[in-house]
C-alpha cells in the first residue's frame, strides 16, 4: 500500500511504530493465552481460549501488515520475520502481555483489561483519517466485541463466585493494575499523528477507559488496587520476554529454510 | 461428589430460512456462558448465523420406537417443567437418518411437552421417516442476539478453515510410520 503524499518521513516513521507496537501487543498476548491450551479449567473453555489466542495473533498480522506497508517490507513475509526473527529487545510490546500467564484468573483478568482498552481504542481508531488503518480497525473491532463480552462473563463469575475465586482475581488485579497505565502511554511522535488526524489521542481514551473498567471491577466485587502505575516505556522488557522469544524461535531455528 | 457442570444442547442455524439443528453439546455453569462456550465449539467455521441452548433436563427425547410402544405417548413427565395447564410453545425436531441429527420440524402451542409431541406426531405428514424426537419449550431456551451476529459469527467468514489434512504434515507423518524402520 502506496504511503500517502502528505507522510514526511517522521509521521511515517512514527505511525510505522505504533503499529509494530500494536501487533507486538496482540502476538505475545496470543501467544501467552496460548499456552492456556491443554489446560483451561474445563474443555469448552481450553477451545474459547484457545480460539480467542488465535484471533490475537490473526490480529498480530493486520498489524504487521500495516507496518510493512509503510516500511517498504513485503506484507506476506513480514510477520514471520518479525516474530521469528527478531531478538527479544527489539520487541515493542506492552509489559503486561510479556508477563508469565499466571493461574486462570490472572490470565482472564488480563485478558479483560487488555480487551477493554482495545475496543475503546479500535473504535477510535475506526475513524482515522488513514483508510487502510480504519479498515483494520473496524474488522478486528467485530471480534474483540466478542472477546470483551467473554471475559467480562468470567469476570462477573469469578469476582461475584466463591471466596477463593474472588481473592484471586482480586491477587491478580493487585499484579496486574499498575502495569494498565502503559496501555496508554504515547509512541514518540504521537502528537503530530493526532494533529494529522491519524490516530486518537491516548490520553482522552485513558480516562474513558479508566472510568469504565473501574466502575465494571467494583461491580465483580473488586477493589481497584492504590499503587502508583509504572511509567514504562516500550523499550524496556522484563527477562519473561527473552524466556519467551528463546521458547518461540526454538522451533524455527532448527531449520529457518523450511516450508510449511 | 459430581462438580461437572450442567450440560445443554446446542441448535445452530447455518443461514436464513435454514432449520435450527442440534448439533451437540456443551457445559457451563449457566445459560449465558453456554451460549458463548456453544459459539467457540461450534461456529468458527463459517456455518452458523444463530444459536440456541437448552439445558438438557429440560428436553424430552423420544425415539419413534419408544412411541410406537405407547400409543398413547404418556411416558415421561418432564423433570424441570412445571405442571402447567397454560398452553406454551414447544419446539418440535426429528432426525430422519440414522447418521443424521435433530433438525428442526414445527413450533406446537400445548400444556405439556408430552401434549406437544403427540400433536406434532399426528399431525407430522412424514412422521413414519422421523427416527427420533426432540422436544424444547420455548422458555428454557436462551438465544444468541441477532444485534451480535457481527461479533459472534461473522470474523469466522474471514479465516481459512482448514480439514486436517490440508496440512502435509498428516500424510508426512502417515509415510514416516509405514517405512519400517532400520533400527529395529
Amino acid at each position: 500500500m502506496p504511503t500517502p503524499q502528505f507522510f514526511d518521513a517522521a509521521l511515517t516513521e512514527s505511525l510505522a511504530l505504533f503499529f509494530l507496537a500494536l501487533g507486538d501487543d496482540e502476538l505475545l498476548l496470543g501467544h501467552r493465552d496460548s499456552e492456556w491450551c491443554g489446560h483451561a479449567p474445563i474443555l469448552e473453555e481450553d477451545i474459547a481460549f484457545a480460539n480467542l489466542a488465535l484471533d490475537e495473533i490473526g490480529h498480530a498480522t493486520y498489524w504487521y501488515e500495516l507496518y510493512a506497508g509503510l516500511v517498504n517490507e513485503n506484507p506476506e513475509q513480514i510477520a514471520d520475520h518479525l516474530v521469528f526473527e527478531r531478538p527479544w529487545k527489539a520487541w515493542r510490546n506492552i509489559q503486561i502481555v510479556e508477563l508469565p500467564r499466571g493461574d486462570w484468573a490472572f490470565s482472564v483478568l488480563r485478558q479483560y483489561l487488555f480487551d477493554s482498552a482495545e475496543v475503546i481504542r479500535l473504535e477510535a481508531l475506526a475513524r482515522s483519517s488513514y483508510v487502510p488503518l480504519a479498515g483494520v480497525a473496524g474488522k478486528i473491532r467485530k471480534e474483540e466485541l466478542y472477546h470483551l463480552r467473554h471475559s467480562r462473563a468470567w469476570i462477573q463469575r469469578l469476582g461475584l463466585g466463591t471466596q477463593e475465586s474472588q481473592s484471586r482475581l482480586q491477587n491478580a488485579l493487585q499484579s496486574l493494575w499498575p502495569y494498565t497505565n502503559q496501555m496508554w502511554q504515547s509512541v514518540p511522535g504521537e502528537d503530530r499523528l493526532m494533529e494529522a488526524g491519524l490516530l486518537p489521542g491516548s490520553q482522552a481514551l485513558q480516562t474513558i477507559w479508566l472510568e469504565q473498567t473501574s466502575a465494571f471491577l467494583r461491580e465483580c466485587a473488586l477493589t481497584i488496587p492504590s499503587t502508583p502505575p509504572l511509567i514504562l516505556n516500550r523499550t524496556q522488557h522484563t527477562t519473561h520476554l527473552k524466556t519467551l522469544i528463546a521458547e518461540m524461535h526454538s522451533v524455527f531455528k532448527l531449520d529457518p529454510q523450511a516450508q510449511w | 461428589m459430581d462438580t461437572q457442570w450442567p450440560r445443554f444442547q446446542v441448535f445452530v442455524q447455518s443461514k436464513s430460512g435454514a432449520p435450527y439443528m442440534d448439533v451437540g453439546s456443551v457445559h457451563a455453569p449457566d445459560a449465558e456462558l453456554a451460549l458463548l462456550n456453544a459459539r467457540d465449539v461450534f461456529a468458527r467455521r463459517p456455518e452458523s448465523i444463530s444459536m440456541w441452548v437448552v439445558p438438557v433436563e429440560a428436553i424430552l427425547w423420544k425415539t419413534s420406537q419408544e412411541l410406537r410402544q405407547d400409543a398413547e405417548f404418556t411416558g415421561d413427565a418432564h423433570t424441570i417443567q412445571p405442571e402447567n395447564t397454560a398452553n406454551q410453545p414447544y419446539h418440535i425436531f426429528c432426525k430422519f437418518k440414522q447418521a443424521g441429527t435433530h433438525e428442526f420440524v414445527t413450533t406446537v402451542e400445548t400444556a405439556s411437552a408430552s401434549a406437544a409431541l403427540r400433536q406434532a406426531y399426528q399431525s407430522l405428514l412424514h412422521r413414519q421417516n422421523a427416527l427420533s424426537w426432540c422436544i424444547i419449550p420455548d422458555q428454557a431456551v436462551t438465544k444468541s442476539d441477532p444485534n451480535e451476529v457481527d461479533s459472534l459469527y461473522a470474523p469466522a467468514l474471514d479465516k481459512t478453515f482448514r480439514m486436517s489434512t490440508d496440512f502435509r504434515t498428516v500424510s508426512a507423518m502417515r509415510a514416516i510410520k509405514s517405512t519400517p524402520n532400520e533400527n529395529e
